[in-house]
């Protein structure tokens, strides 16, 4: 049996004794660690869910958090879905964006430099759906400006305290998501920057070493920037079962768990 | 028919002369290489994510297997399929930088270290200085081993032994480090200065000497970075600016030193435009904010020196316009001329070997090296004829410099065949012809001036 059957096992065991996750101490313990750290050039958010998390919630985590943080950095004109929006309907069909159209099409190289970096997120997301149903991935960074080493900023999402769970036994996506967001808006960890200029965006996850997945660029000797501006986003699960997190179920492979870098360079674009 | 008979009897000829060669070898000097240190490269697929020891044993298996080589060798197909999988190729590398001649190697009598390695695909990153000037760049950033550079220190070919010279330079950098020698007894500036005329491989034997000591350093440091500076992006347009930008540049670049896991090098190309002759501003040529440069580029080097993951390279066409104090740090000053006709030989016999492989040269016909050429006295026979008659090319085209060499193949190509395949005998013709232009040319330039 390997890891995650095992924990899926213990999952289902454990829920049954605790019962539903509105259980009020998991909602105390949930409150602690929620919250927001500040320290010079250095910022993390955490976010604690009420129960357990399926892998394909933390894949939509992942890519909802990268549109984020693309969009507010002003590496995005416009939010991800609405780019996708106006751009990916046929031209035509627009009247009643008449004056969107206007303004958005009839800049061609602009137009162009749109399209591909649409193409490129969409491609980025379709792999990291695949990456996600193959291997537990505890960390992914996204790294803007300068180079994988050395970036002017980075993102971090740690999932390292997710417990994962199927699909009935596992909170909506949508809850999930709200509550981060919310603590996001919160914490409001985007507003103090100065307006940045575009910047190179690279992806690196970390996964299990033979899971398989040829797009992504395994980095065996890639170790985490220490010189550029942070923010962490951490999300943990603090149901109160006995459900291992991702750290504590990768804790026997720890040292399979290896950096891949996504092979694209993500270049955004100023309206 | 003919071909096939004298590459038949040329593969004969061949292992006659190295069994030869190994016979008198063993006689001579029975205990020669027991302590020659052999480097074996690994370029490790870039989506292998196999670790390093399981790889390092399969290498070290397949070498068991061939334990005798002569001179450099690179495997590219294997029989073991862990190393289909996951090794693009295994390389004996750089055994002429200490073996004189191409002798054979009996890899069990020596220390073998094996480097594997991943090639870092994206291009470089660049830095930008001044905020508001965007489009300005002001450094470009490699991470090393970067696929840009692969194949590139191979492709250089120097008489005199710069290549070694270089590398154990820094190698000797590396242990002073290491043993703490103290450097205000026995200083070291880790400056290295190449200069020479335009054209013989300065820049690009800088960027393939990074490649090479982040490949064989990479048991100590996990990557390489190696930073590109424009020096003329460092002038500021506002008067005593530049100086300030200079430090600016350098704290950047200390930033990178900091991380104790990556071996830092700094490429300033033609240095004379930021160092230039202090001296010369006595006479009223040069502004005084040019001072400012020069005295800010050498405080922020001598800072440098403390670190020990950071080596400076440069380079420069006119070295009586460098400021003195700046030749005076300079640690190795080496000079880097036109190549001579040995070196041209190789250099052509490498564009021939690579048109064989891409069918543009075809039916492929063996070469003789210049060495095997020695060895049959140079006497004219079946194998011989055409590399006598490269030869004979190589001579006459002493004086061109490396850029110039490399390109005559194509101008061949393009001036006198212009057919998608030619035979070997065609090509050397028109490789003659457009040697005789390219004197001919420059003799006509040097009459206009």
């Amino acid at each position: 049996m390997d890891a995650a059957d095992r924990q899926k096992d213990v999952c289902l065991q454990t829920l049954e004794l605790t019962g539903s996750s509105d259980h009020p101490p998991v909602v105390l313990a949930c409150r602690k660690l929620s919250g927001v750290q500040q320290s010079e050039g250095c910022c993390s958010v955490s976010v604690a869910f009420s129960g357990l998390v399926t892998q394909e919630s933390c894949c939509r985590f992942t890519c909802e958090l990268l549109k984020h943080v693309l969009y507010q950095r002003q590496q995005l004109p416009l939010p991800y879905d609405q780019l996708v929006y106006f751009y990916q309907r046929p031209c035509q069909q627009q009247q009643a964006d008449e004056l969107f159209q206007k303004r958005w099409c009839t800049n061609l190289a602009e137009s162009k430099k749109c399209q591909r970096i649409l193409a490129e997120l969409e491609q980025l997301f379709g792999h990291l759906e695949t990456l996600f149903s193959l291997t537990l991935v505890p960390r992914v960074l996204l790294l803007l400006g300068g180079n994988t080493v050395c970036p002017r900023e980075l993102y971090e999402v740690n999932m390292e305290g997710i417990k994962v769970g199927n699909g009935e036994q596992s909170l909506k996506t949508s809850f999930c998501m709200q509550k981060i967001f919310r603590t996001l808006f919160l914490a409001d960890v985007f507003s103090d920057l100065q307006s940045p200029a575009i910047m190179g965006a690279m992806l690196l996850v970390q996964g299990h070493r033979d899971c398989g997945i040829d797009w992504f660029r395994p980095k065996l000797a890639y170790k985490e920037p220490s010189c550029s501006r942070r923010l962490a986003i951490n999300l943990s699960c603090c149901d109160m079962t006995l459900a291992p997190a991702l750290h504590e179920a990768a804790a026997s492979t720890f040292q399979d768990y290896i950096w891949f870098q996504a092979p694209v360079t993500l270049k955004g674009f100023h309206e | 028919m003919n071909v096939v008979i004298l590459a038949g009897s040329l593969a004969y000829r061949r292992v006659l002369i190295m069994e030869e060669a190994a016979g008198d070898l063993k006689q001579a000097l029975p205990n020669e290489y027991d302590s020659l240190q052999i480097h074996v490269e690994v370029h490790q697929r870039s989506n292998s994510a196999a670790k390093t020891e399981e790889i390092r044993s399969h290498v070290l298996k397949l070498l068991d297997r061939h334990s005798m080589v002569f001179g450099d060798y690179t495997w590219t197909e294997f029989d073991d399929s862990f190393l289909i999988k996951n090794v693009e190729s295994v390389a004996i590398v750089d055994t002429e930088l200490k073996l004189k001649d191409r002798q054979p190697i009996d890899l069990n009598t020596c220390r073998l270290s094996v480097h594997i390695f991943h090639l870092n695909e994206e291009g470089p990153s660049t830095e930008n200085l001044e905020e508001e000037n965007e489009d300005l760049v002001a450094a470009n950033h490699w991470l090393l081993p970067s696929a840009e550079f692969h194949g590139l220190w191979e492709s250089l070919v120097y008489d005199t032994e710069v290549k070694s010279h270089l590398l154990d330079y820094v190698i000797t950098t590396l242990l002073f480090s290491d043993k703490n020698v103290d450097s205000n007894l026995i200083s070291w500036n880790r400056v290295v200065l190449l200069h020479g005329p335009p054209g013989t491989g300065k820049t690009s034997l800088c960027k393939a000497l990074a490649q090479k000591l982040t490949v064989r350093l990479s048991y100590r440091y996990r990557y390489g970075q190696l930073i590109e500076i424009n020096s003329h992006s460092l002038f500021s347009k506002w008067f005593s600016e530049s100086g300030k930008l200079v430090t600016k540049m350098f704290q950047k670049i200390q930033e990178l030193i900091d991380d104790k896991d990556a071996l830092v090098f700094v490429l300033i190309d033609e240095v004379e435009s930021l160092t230039a002759a202090r001296s010369a501003s006595r006479a009223g040529t040069e502004p005084s904010d040019a001072i400012r440069v020069v005295n800010a580029v050498l405080t922020q080097m001598d800072q440098i020196k403390r670190y020990p993951n950071v080596v400076i390279l440069t380079t420069s066409n006119i070295t009586e316009k460098i400021d003195i104090a700046f030749v005076d740090r300079a640690d190795i000053k080496q000079y880097i001329g036109p190549p001579s006709s040995a070196a041209i030989f190789k250099i052509y016999l490498s564009c021939i070997e690579e048109l064989m492989k891409c069918q543009i040269i075809y039916p492929r016909q063996q070469l003789l090296t210049l060495r095997e050429l020695e060895m049959i006295g140079y006497v004219e026979n079946n194998i011989s004829k055409l590399s006598l008659v490269l030869n004979e090319i190589a001579r006459k085209s002493e004086g061109l410099s490396g850029r110039v060499l490399r390109k005559l193949p194509f101008l061949a190509h393009a001036l006198y065949l212009q057919s998608p395949t030619v035979t070997i005998e065609m090509f050397l013709q028109a490789l003659s012809l457009v040697v005789d232009k390219q004197f001919e040319e420059r003799r006509k330039l040097s009459d206009y001036i």
